[in-house]
C-alpha cells in the first residue's frame, strides 16, 4: 500500500475532524430534540396533575356536604336496591306510623308510569291524634328511603280526638334520577 | 504586559541554608525547617510543605501577578572566578562569557547556573583594554530545585550567593575585609579585596581544627572580619579568634525575628537603598516543568472555573433529567388519580340526588304551624289538603268575618305564602259563626330560604310547661317528642 504524503495525511485528518464535528453536532441536536420533547410532555403531565389536584380539592368540600346530608336523612343511596326498595319503604312507613300512634288503614302501591324519576307511588291512609299525624310527617324524611310526600289530606275522623290522614307518597328513582327543573316544591 | 502598581505584591527576601528557609516580606517573616535526603536534595514532603507554607505566607490572590523573590543560597557548591575578557559587542560578549565559563569551570555551562558582575578595574598603562568579570556558578540542579518550589508557591525567584548578600549590611565601598557566617553545622567565609569577593569557602563547624582552617583562610592580609549568625555562637568565635589567632573580629547585629537573617537583611538593604554594586544573580529560569506535582499547584481560579462550569451544566441538564426520571412515576400517579374519577362522578350523583331530596321536601309542617299560629281563638279547621306543588286548601269555621280577615292577614304577613284566597265565607244560619273555605299557595323554595319559621325558644318552653300542667297528654296541645315545631294553643282540629 502506498504511503500517504504529508499533504494527504493532513487532508485525511481534517476530513476526520470535520466528520466528527458533524456527527457530534447532529447527534447532539437529535439528543436535544428528544430531551426537549420529553420535557414538554412532562410539563404537560405536571399541568394535568395540578388541574386534577385542584379538582379533587374541590370535591373534598362536596364530599363533606354529602356526608352531612346522608347523616341528616339516614340515607346512603349506594346501599339502596331498586328491587326491594318499594317493599322496604312501605314497611318502614307503616312501622313509623304505628310508632307515632297512628292506626294504619288502607295502603295502595302503584308502579310509576311515565316518569323516570319515580319508582312507585303509595297511597297511605290512617287515623290518629294530631300529634301523631304531625310526628309521622316529620319522621317521613328520616326513614332512610328517598320519599317525597306528594300530597297530604287531613280530615276529621268519626272517633272523637282522632284525625283521618291520607298521604300520597312518591318513592324516587335514585338510579335514573336526573336533575329536575325547579318546581314550587 | 505592564503590571499596575496596585496589583504588585511587595518583594520577598529569602535565604535558603542547609537546614532552614527564612522569608521576609515587609514586616512579616517565615521560618521553615528543611529536610534533605542523603544526596542533599530536598525531600518531596519537604518541598510540598515548603511550597504550601510559602503559598499561605504570601496570601496571593489568583488575579495578582507573581511576587518577585530575591533568594540567597548557601555557599555549598558555589564557585567564584575572576575573568578578563576582550572588549566585544553585547551579543558577542555573552558568548565570550559562556566560552570562558566552559573553560574555567569543571562542568559545562548547560549543567551550571551561573551569573556574572562586571568589575570596574582600571587598565594598566599600555595594556589592551579588557573587561574584568566576577563569575559565580553553582550546579543547575540545585538552583532549579529551589526555583521550582518557589515558583509553585507563586513567586518569581532570582538567586544570589548568601555570602555576598551579607556584605550589603556594611557600608560601601567595602575595601578589604572578610565575612564569616556561623551556621548550625558550618561556617561560611567570604573574603573581599578592594570590595571584590575573592574567596568563598565553607568550613564544618564544631571543632577547633576547623577554626584553624578558618583562621588560615582569613590570613593576615584581610582587614576587618565581620561575624554574623544568630545561634549565639558568634560571640565564642570572636573571642577564640582574638585569643588564639590574634584576629580582630566584629559582630554584625542582625535582627533575630521571624524570617530575618544577615543575608535576608542584606538583600533587603541592597534592594531598597541601591548602594554598592549590583547583586550578582544566577541565570536560572524557573521552569514550571520543574515544579513537580504539588496538589496546590493547580491554579485556584481554574478549579473554581471547573466547579462553576459543572454547576452550570447541572443546572442546564437538571430540568431535562427531571423530565426523564420523573415522567414515568408521574404518569402512573396521574393514571391512578384518573381511575379514581369514577368515584367523583358517584359523589356528584349522590350529592345532587340528596340535594334534590332536600329541596323537594314539601314544608307541610311549616304550613300547619303557621295555620295554628295565625288561627284566632274559637277557630275550627275541619279539613286540610296540601300537595308538594304548594297548593293548600282549608275548610273550617271562625267566630266572625273580622277573624277571617285577621287570619288571612297573619298568613300573608308570615311571608311564607304567595297568595291566600278566601274562596267562600258563609255565615251559619244562627249567625253565631262563619264557615270559610280558603286556598293558598306557598312560595318557591328559594324565596322561603330566608324565613325563620317555627316556634321561638319561649314558645317551646311554654308548650313544655302546658304539657306538664295538662297531665302530659299529647292530644291536648303539646307536640310529641321529635317534632320540630310545637302547635300553639288556640288552634283546634275538629274531630267528630
Amino acid at each position: 500500500m502506498r504511503t500517504l504524503t504529508d499533504h494527504e495525511k493532513r487532508t485525511v485528518r481534517r476530513a476526520t475532524i470535520g466528520i466528527a464535528i458533524y456527527l457530534v453536532l447532529f447527534a447532539g441536536f437529535q439528543m436535544w430534540k428528544f430531551m426537549h420533547k420529553q420535557r414538554v410532555e412532562y410539563l404537560q403531565l405536571v399541568a394535568d396533575a395540578t388541574q386534577l389536584r385542584l379538582k379533587v380539592q374541590a370535591y373534598q368540600s362536596r364530599a363533606e356536604s354529602l356526608k352531612r346530608m346522608m347523616e341528616e336523612y339516614h340515607l346512603d343511596p349506594a346501599k339502596l336496591s331498586r328491587e326491594t326498595i318499594v317493599g322496604e319503604a312501605s314497611s318502614a312507613i307503616q312501622k313509623a306510623a304505628s310508632a307515632s300512634g297512628i292506626q294504619v288503614g288502607t295502603v295502595r302501591e302503584s308502579a310509576s308510569r311515565g316518569s323516570a324519576d319515580e319508582i312507585a307511588t303509595m297511597q297511605f291512609e290512617g287515623s290518629g291524634p294530631v300529634p301523631a299525624v304531625t310526628g309521622l310527617l316529620n319522621r317521613m324524611q328520616t326513614l332512610g328511603y328517598p320519599l317525597v310526600i306528594d300530597s297530604v289530606q287531613i280530615a276529621p275522623d268519626t272517633r272523637p280526638g282522632m284525625m283521618k290522614l291520607s298521604l300520597t307518597i312518591v318513592i324516587l328513582n335514585f338510579e335514573k334520577w336526573k336533575t329536575p327543573e325547579a318546581t314550587h316544591a | 504586559m505592564k503590571e499596575l502598581p496596585f496589583m504588585n505584591l511587595s518583594p520577598v527576601y529569602i535565604e535558603i541554608s542547609q537546614g532552614w528557609l527564612k522569608a521576609l516580606r515587609e514586616t512579616d517573616g517565615l521560618d521553615v525547617p528543611l529536610e534533605r535526603s542523603a544526596n542533599g536534595q530536598l525531600t518531596a514532603a519537604c518541598k510540598e510543605t515548603l511550597a504550601l507554607s510559602l503559598h499561605k505566607f504570601l496570601g496571593r490572590k489568583g488575579w495578582q501577578p507573581r511576587a518577585r523573590a530575591l533568594c540567597a543560597i548557601g555557599a555549598n557548591g558555589v564557585s567564584l572566578r575572576r575573568m578578563a575578557l576582550p572588549p566585544a559587542s553585547r551579543d558577542e560578549f555573552s558568548k565570550l562569557v559562556r566560552l570562558q565559563v566552559e573553560t574555567e569551570f569543571p562542568l559545562s555551562p548547560d549543567e551550571l547556573s551561573w551569573g556574572y558582575r562586571k568589575l570596574d578595574a582600571l587598565p594598566a598603562n599600555g595594556a589592551p583594554s579588557r573587561q574584568e568579570l566576577l563569575v559565580a556558578a553553582v550546579k543547575k540542579d540545585r538552583v532549579e530545585e529551589y526555583a521550582g518550589v518557589l515558583f509553585a508557591a507563586g513567586l518569581n525567584p532570582v538567586f544570589t550567593p548568601a555570602a555576598m548578600a551579607r556584605a550589603y549590611l556594611c557600608p560601601h565601598p567595602l575595601g578589604s575585609c572578610a565575612f564569616v557566617d556561623v551556621g548550625q553545622t558550618q561556617l561560611e567565609f567570604v573574603g573581599f579585596e578592594n570590595g571584590i569577593p575573592v574567596a568563598l569557602r565553607v568550613f564544618p563547624w564544631g571543632t577547633e581544627k576547623r577554626l584553624d582552617s578558618l583562621a588560615k583562610a582569613i590570613g593576615g592580609k584581610t582587614g576587618k572580619v565581620y561575624i554574623t549568625g544568630s545561634n549565639g555562637a558568634p560571640g565564642e568565635i570572636i573571642a577564640e579568634l582574638r585569643s588564639k589567632f590574634g584576629i580582630v573580629c566584629e559582630q554584625l547585629d542582625a535582627a533575630s525575628g521571624a524570617g530575618q537573617s544577615a543575608a535576608v537583611l542584606g538583600l533587603r538593604k541592597a534592594s531598597e537603598e541601591n548602594n554598592g554594586p549590583a547583586l550578582l544573580l544566577f541565570q536560572a529560569a524557573a521552569k514550571p516543568a520543574s515544579i513537580g506535582s504539588f496538589k496546590f499547584s493547580q491554579p485556584v481560579p481554574k478549579k473554581w472555573a471547573v466547579r462553576v462550569a459543572a454547576l452550570l451544566a447541572v443546572l442546564l441538564i437538571l430540568p431535562y433529567a427531571e423530565a426523564l426520571l420523573l415522567k414515568g412515576h408521574l404518569s402512573k400517579k396521574l393514571a391512578a388519580l384518573k381511575s379514581g374519577q369514577g368515584k367523583m362522578s358517584a359523589i356528584d350523583q349522590e350529592y345532587d340526588f340528596l340535594r334534590y331530596l332536600k329541596l323537594n321536601g314539601p314544608p307541610y309542617l311549616d304550613a300547619l304551624y303557621l295555620f295554628a299560629k295565625a288561627a284566632p281563638p274559637g277557630a275550627r279547621f275541619e279539613s286540610t289538603s296540601m300537595n308538594r306543588r304548594g297548593d293548600i286548601s282549608l275548610r273550617g269555621s271562625m267566630q266572625n268575618a273580622q277573624q277571617v280577615t285577621d287570619f288571612r292577614a297573619k298568613l300573608i304577613d308570615s311571608g311564607f305564602f304567595d297568595r291566600v284566597t278566601v274562596e267562600e265565607q258563609v255565615p251559619t244560619p244562627d249567625r253565631q259563626k262563619v264557615n270559610v273555605r280558603i286556598t293558598a299557595q306557598w312560595k318557591p323554595v328559594e324565596k322561603r330560604a330566608g324565613l325563620a319559621i317555627g316556634p321561638t325558644r319561649d314558645e317551646i318552653e311554654k308548650a313544655k310547661t302546658n304539657t306538664v300542667g295538662q297531665g302530659n297528654s299529647p292530644a291536648r296541645g303539646g307536640m310529641p317528642p321529635g317534632m320540630p315545631a310545637g302547635m300553639p294553643p288556640g288552634a283546634v282540629m275538629i274531630s267528630r
